[in-house]
């Protein structure tokens, strides 16, 4: 049997947070609060972080991993379209995920779903994921965990 | 005793035991000598030794001989290997959200 050319997977993620729904959408609505959750990380560089909040609207990231993470120095980058913006209540957005001048690796559906809840809000996020070849960064990742591994324990074990 | 290399099948093996989870239970509220947590865990101290071996030599717990008393704690070492194999296994999504709640904790309008 030849193998599938793409494997299909949802999950669905949720958290509360101590803020009200307002406060929570306003994270995703500007884009540089925005990029502070969803781009930062202590693993890679934010080469590039554009996001045009409204229906239509592009998003683009491309994010470069230290030469220390399981990537290896790789850039990834993302391109993406906000499909549905209901304020204070629900965001679609569609994208996909790519190596740095490489194939693309992923594409998706998320759906955000914000609901007041005891003085907060619970999120409620609905990933649809279409994975291609590649989808897990085999070769990338190879040895990149074990590589992590010996790091924290030598760093631990001094 | 030196300690090992922090290994996640060992630790995962360590604490599949259920005794060993409790003795790890009883450490995370203060340290504690091995004839109290034979005491509070219903175990005979022989018992508790070879369990303390276990997660010494994963590097979950220490012991440590002062006078005739031998006192056992939890060792960060072991719990650090394990919450970077837990975040490594989480999708980028969960990182993130779990980002995002730091970021409105941090908001303090």
């Amino acid at each position: 049997m030849p193998d599938p050319a793409a494997i299909h997977s949802t999950f669905v993620l949720e958290r509360r947070y101590p803020r009200p729904p307002e406060r929570v959408f306003a994270a995703f609505a500007d884009a540089d609060r925005k990029r502070r959750w969803m781009g930062e990380s202590d693993s890679h560089t934010v080469e590039k972080f554009e996001s045009d909040f409204r229906v239509g609207g592009g998003e683009r990231m491309r994010y470069r991993y230290g030469v220390d993470t399981p990537l290896k120095g790789a850039a990834i980058t993302s391109e993406g379209l906000h499909l549905d913006i209901v304020p204070d209540r629900r965001i679609v957005i569609a994208s996909n995920m790519a190596f740095d001048h490489g194939p693309r690796f992923s594409a998706s559906l998320v759906t955000f779903e914000f609901f007041a809840e005891d003085g907060g809000t619970l999120l409620v996020c609905t990933h649809q994921g279409a994975f291609f070849e590649g989808a897990d960064g085999p070769d990338l990742r190879k040895g990149g965990w074990e590589a992590l591994l010996a790091r924290l324990a030598a760093e631990t074990t001094r | 005793m030196p300690l090992r290399q922090p290994d996640p099948d060992r630790i995962l093996t360590a604490l599949g035991d259920p005794t060993r989870r409790s003795i790890v239970e009883a450490l995370s509220t203060s340290p504690a000598s091995v004839s109290h947590l034979a005491g509070a865990t219903g175990v005979t101290l022989t018992a508790i030794g070879q369990h303390l071996q276990v997660l010494e030599e994963c590097g979950l717990a220490r012991t440590e001989k002062t006078g005739r008393v031998r006192t056992c704690r939890l060792a960060p070492e072991g719990f650090a290997v394990l919450e970077a194999w837990i975040t490594e296994r989480k999708s980028l999504l969960e990182r993130q959200l779990d980002r995002l709640g730091e970021i409105l904790a941090e908001d303090n309008e």
